[in-house]
């Protein structure tokens, strides 16, 4: 009950550092279940509409405004996700899914332009330069990636000229996330990672999560008075196995502990003294940020508040009970919110700060919220040739949830949308209140299919639908073409029960693989040989007849009888004839 | 009379072959429909429901990569109850397009065109099947069988390919023009029967009428007559998915063939394997062979119109960019019409051995490549090579005895002599 409190007062608190000033940022970390820490890194940064159009930039990156003002955008969203985010022992997402992506790249936006054309083309611009801007393969969001949602997205901020907005939204499941991409990430915060919170940012730490997702989302606010500001935030959030990182780097392989440093369980019987049932969970593990991150925090950034709820840029969500030591050299303050069970602190500047947790036998737990709703989607059948979607949407709550699902395949993904089946465990009625779909053009354009669904309480939805796989030129094939091809997650948004803000709420299902058949990629050249062989041979043969007068045999001087035994007497007969000249002439 | 219950037994066996195979199978038509021997992408029934569905729900069928069959389809197929739930009707209305079609056989096979045509009279004329054993041997065919299990839509071209040669060797112009223009709107290519078969229409009518027959005015009013209905086609087509885009989903994927799904033709794998910069010059020049046979054909076999159209039918089921094994059938049961030139065929084992071995190993190479993993896509590729040289040297020895029975008629002293071709 404790725990379910402070997280509702978590997000008032973010909502409310939100608010008020230009730049602010914040850490949050909660150890999960299973030696699991989440961390949750939020950056963000204003900049009022005047200055923003004069190009007067303070905290706001001028790179990235640049290209928003190029490319006509008026509010963008930007993920590059790793991993799974396990709901059934981590419970509810961060943001709850607002802020993450699914596997690989997603971007959306809102574009101003006067037509489709135009604000496709200038999705291309946008594509292309946050392709250099970010070093990821952005610029093959191309029109077969891209989609126009209809009901899945709602705009963050406030758009006074909604109707001239276009929204576009394209993914690159394949994409693989690298520290390639948060080096452009980090540079776009003005401490830049080296000071403030982000310092603890590491690639080699952050690629390494069992889950993390990087986000960039700019939108416009605007006060009831009229005065607009454009708001950037950047979040990373990342779940680390704490056992996992903290490992040196230099030597990385885990080892088992020697058995007498492992609890047995003592209930169980055994037969030898060197065999063991360890016991888990009994402790939470010690860690440090050091140890995690690999570094301490090179204090805070000059540009935060000094003082007020934006000066607290470190926080933890652990049970009152638990030992929290911070260890710097400066002067910090610890605050405890919210029960005792958030405890914030405000970093001393130009100092290092640690914050570490001894191993700890606990008595109490923080509850963690169990989310609205538990997705998993998967491919049943065998073989190159079709297969079948299978979506299980589990509803946990004892109220019904409605929602909106969206999949956007690949063109080479031909679903058979006839067959789509949406059952409910117990109930008879069918689920799917509205549908949107636009079939795939091959090379041209994605399947984009949404559904908005009713899935009653405590019950089961279980969506299928067959699809056939196209066999793709050989040139289209990508070099690693028997690993196949990824498809992106499906993304669904919870209309009711939503969120209280403007962000929504958002699960996003896993990506899927799916093999193609493949050709032979050594043999074009055989491959034309051959049909052409068979072509000229029927071709040649039937011509040969028609433009060919038949004769009898013996009417032609030399000719022989026909077909292949005259062929074959011709030339035995010359064979003998040349070895009777042989003989003669020996 | 005899013949009469003959028919009547014969028809009725096929029609419960068709039913009993769907009512006690209910798997096998959707196993036989994902089979890429029997649906290409254009006469796929998987598709034509999907189209359905599409065309049913206010989305049109041809802004999308699935659907790439004849508009008028839709109406028909919309009328009949879901296939899915209900799939007696469909099960009926496929059952007697082979019936029908079988019919338009019985009649071409009566009117004594394959043997006796007017300008020709083959020496060996009486050698030849009964029109119910031409009639059993297309509706007993595994390959239609197979087809009509299947629902391939290439039964409805098949029907009207055998239609339009029906009521050409009767000499009934209209309906003629009629069939063969709705087979040519389903399926493009059968348009270039429509020499060989007005030559026939033309030669029956001579025959058939006191006066005479003016060949241009003949040959314009039916030129004419395949424009207007060809045209009438595809505008009512045009205001029926409310507007033109279907050309180019339909003919237009003929014509460049996007979909390079396996099929048993040759250009599936000819075009996945070919370089980006020649497609379109070999798209064209592929095409340009398809078409180059007619010509040569209709001049050289002036005298035997129908059977240049039966070998137009084979050179279709080798050479177009989705033929299926519903082309072979149709050819196959045509070339029994022709019973007086199997003895003047060379090759007759070769190719029928040839084309058995590729019926028996294409599945099992396909299963090879797509399911076991333990083949690769030249397996298919080279049991597709097989079967079109089968079937092709099928066309070629029958063109060779067609040509040879015409010299034993030019020149009867030539008759059971070697000859041989300057």
């Amino acid at each position: 009950m404790l725990s379910f409190r402070s997280l509702i007062f978590f997000h008032a608190l973010v909502a409310c550092v939100l608010g008020s000033s230009d730049y602010a940022e914040r850490l949050l970390l909660r150890p999960l279940p299973q030696s699991a820490l989440l961390a949750s890194f939020n950056f963000r940064s204003n900049e009022s509409f005047t200055s923003f159009e004069q190009q007067n930039f303070r905290y706001f990156p001028r790179s990235l405004a640049q290209i928003l003002q190029h490319a006509g955008t008026k509010e963008l969203h930007l993920r590059f996700s790793l991993g799974r985010w396990d709901a059934e022992s981590w419970g509810e997402r961060p943001h709850n899914g607002a802020r993450e992506g699914g596997t690989g790249v997603e971007l959306w936006a809102w574009l101003d332009a006067e037509n489709e054309q135009e604000a496709f083309s200038r999705w291309l611009t946008l594509t292309n330069t946050l392709s250099g801007l970010f070093c990821a393969s952005l610029n093959f969001i191309d029109a077969t990636k891209t989609i126009r949602p209809v009901m899945s997205f709602q705009p963050e901020g406030d758009h006074p000229n909604l109707s001239q907005l276009h929204l576009l939204h394209g993914t690159l499941p394949h994409e693989v996330v690298c520290t390639e991409n948060l080096t452009p990430f980090l540079k776009l915060l003005p401490c830049k990672g080296k000071a403030g919170i982000s310092s603890l940012l590491d690639g080699h730490k952050l690629f390494d999560a069992s889950w993390q997702t990087m986000s960039i989302d700019v939108r416009p606010v605007c006060e009831a008075s009229g005065e607009c500001i454009l708001e950037m935030e950047q979040t990373v959030d990342m779940v680390l196995d704490i056992d996992r990182s903290k490992r040196p780097r230099d030597n990385p392989i885990p080892r088992p502990l020697p058995i007498e440093e492992i609890e047995c369980d003592t209930s169980k019987g055994y037969n030898a003294a060197d065999t063991c049932y360890p016991l888990h969970g009994s402790a939470e593990p010690d860690f440090s940020l050091s140890q995690l991150f690999g570094r301490p925090i090179k204090g805070a950034c000059p540009l935060t508040d000094s003082d007020g709820e934006n000066a607290n840029t470190v926080c933890i969500n652990t049970p009152p009970e638990r030992t929290v030591h911070a260890n710097t050299t400066g002067p910090y303050v610890e605050s405890r919110l919210v029960a005792d069970t958030l405890r914030c602190y405000k970093l001393p500047t130009g100092a290092d700060f640690d914050l570490s947790l001894p191993s700890q036998q606990m008595t109490t737990g923080l509850m963690l919220q169990p989310p609205s709703l538990f997705a998993a989607r998967h491919i049943n059948g065998h073989g190159q040739e079709r297969g079948s979607i299978q979506t299980t949407i589990r509803n946990p709550t004892s109220s019904a949830v409605d929602f909106i699902y969206l999949e956007s395949l690949p063109w080479f993904m031909k679903p058979y949308i006839h067959t789509l089946r949406a059952r409910v465990s117990n109930s008879l009625e069918n689920p799917i209140t509205e549908t949107f779909y636009k079939p795939a053009v091959d090379r041209h354009r994605g399947t984009h299919l949404e559904l908005r669904m009713l899935i009653p309480a405590s019950s089961t939805l279980t969506l299928t639908y067959d699809f056939e796989k196209a066999i793709l030129r050989y040139t289209e094939y990508p070099p690693d073409a028997n690993r196949g091809f990824d498809a992106a997650p499906a993304v669904i948004r919870l209309v009711s029960p939503g969120s209280a803000d403007r962000k929504g709420v958002y699960i996003r299902t896993t990506s899927l693989l799916l093999p193609l058949p493949t050709p032979d990629f050594s043999m074009p050249y055989n491959v034309i040989i051959l049909t052409s062989t068979v072509m000229a041979l029927g071709f040649g043969n039937i011509f040969n007849l028609l433009v060919r007068r038949i004769v009898g045999a013996d009417e032609v001087p030399g000719a022989g009888t026909g077909g292949i035994r005259g062929v074959i007497k011709g030339k035995v007969e010359r064979l003998r004839a040349l070895l009777g000249g042989v003989k003669k002439n020996t | 009379m005899a013949s009469d219950q003959q028919k009547a037994l014969l028809f009725g066996a096929a029609a419960a072959v068709r039913l009993i195979l769907f009512t006690a199978f209910p798997s096998l038509p959707n196993l036989l429909a994902g089979r890429v021997e029997v649906s290409t992408p254009v006469t796929s029934f998987k598709r034509l429901q999907e189209g359905l569905f599409l065309y049913t729900h206010n989305v049109s069928p041809y802004d999308g990569g699935v659907y790439h069959q004849a508009p008028l389809l839709l109406p028909l197929f919309s009328l009949l109850p879901d296939p899915s739930y209900y799939p007696f009707a469909t099960n009926l209305l496929y059952t007697a397009l082979d019936l029908l079609a079988a019919q338009a056989l019985v009649q071409i096979a009566e009117s004594s065109q394959a043997v006796t045509p007017r300008l020709f009279k083959s020496s060996r004329k009486d050698l030849r099947w009964s029109s119910l054993a031409i009639a059993a041997g297309f509706l007993f065919n595994p390959l239609t069988v197979a087809t009509c299990i299947a629902r391939s839509t290439s039964a409805f071209t098949n029907l009207f390919i055998l239609t339009a040669m029906a009521k050409a060797s009767q000499g009934a112009s209209i309906t003629f023009v009629f069939a063969l223009s709705l087979a040519s709107y389903l399926a493009m290519h059968p348009i270039l029967l429509f020499p060989p078969l007005l030559l026939l229409c033309y030669d029956v009518r001579v025959v058939k009428s006191k006066s005479t027959v003016d060949p241009l005015a003949f040959s314009v009013s039916h030129v004419l007559g395949l424009v207007v209905a060809a045209g009438g086609l595809l505008y009512m087509s045009a205001l029926l998915t409310g507007s033109w885009e279907y050309l180019a989903a339909t003919y237009g994927v003929r014509l460049l063939l996007p979909d390079l799904t396996p099929n048993v033709g040759l250009w599936w794998y000819y075009f996945t394997e070919m370089f980006d910069s020649f497609r379109e010059f070999f798209l064209g020049v592929f095409w340009l062979h398809v078409a180059s046979y007619m010509p040569g054909l209709t001049i050289r076999l002036r005298k035997q119109p129908l059977f240049v159209a039966v070998t137009l039918t084979g050179i279709f089921a080798v050479f177009t960019p989705y033929p299926s094994i519903a082309d072979a059938s149709l050819y196959l049961s045509l070339v029994t019409l022709f019973r007086h030139l199997f003895p003047l065929m060379r090759y007759s084992f070769l190719a029928s051995a040839t084309i058995l071995y590729a019926s028996f190993l294409g599945p099992a190479f396909y299963y090879l490549w797509i399911y076991a993993g333990s083949g690769n896509a030249n397996f298919f590729y080279a049991i597709t090579l097989v079967w079109s040289l089968g079937l092709s040297v099928v066309v070629g020895d029958s063109l060779y005895a067609a040509l040879r029975d015409e010299l034993d008629v030019e020149r009867p002293e030539l008759r059971g002599k070697e000859v041989t071709r300057i």
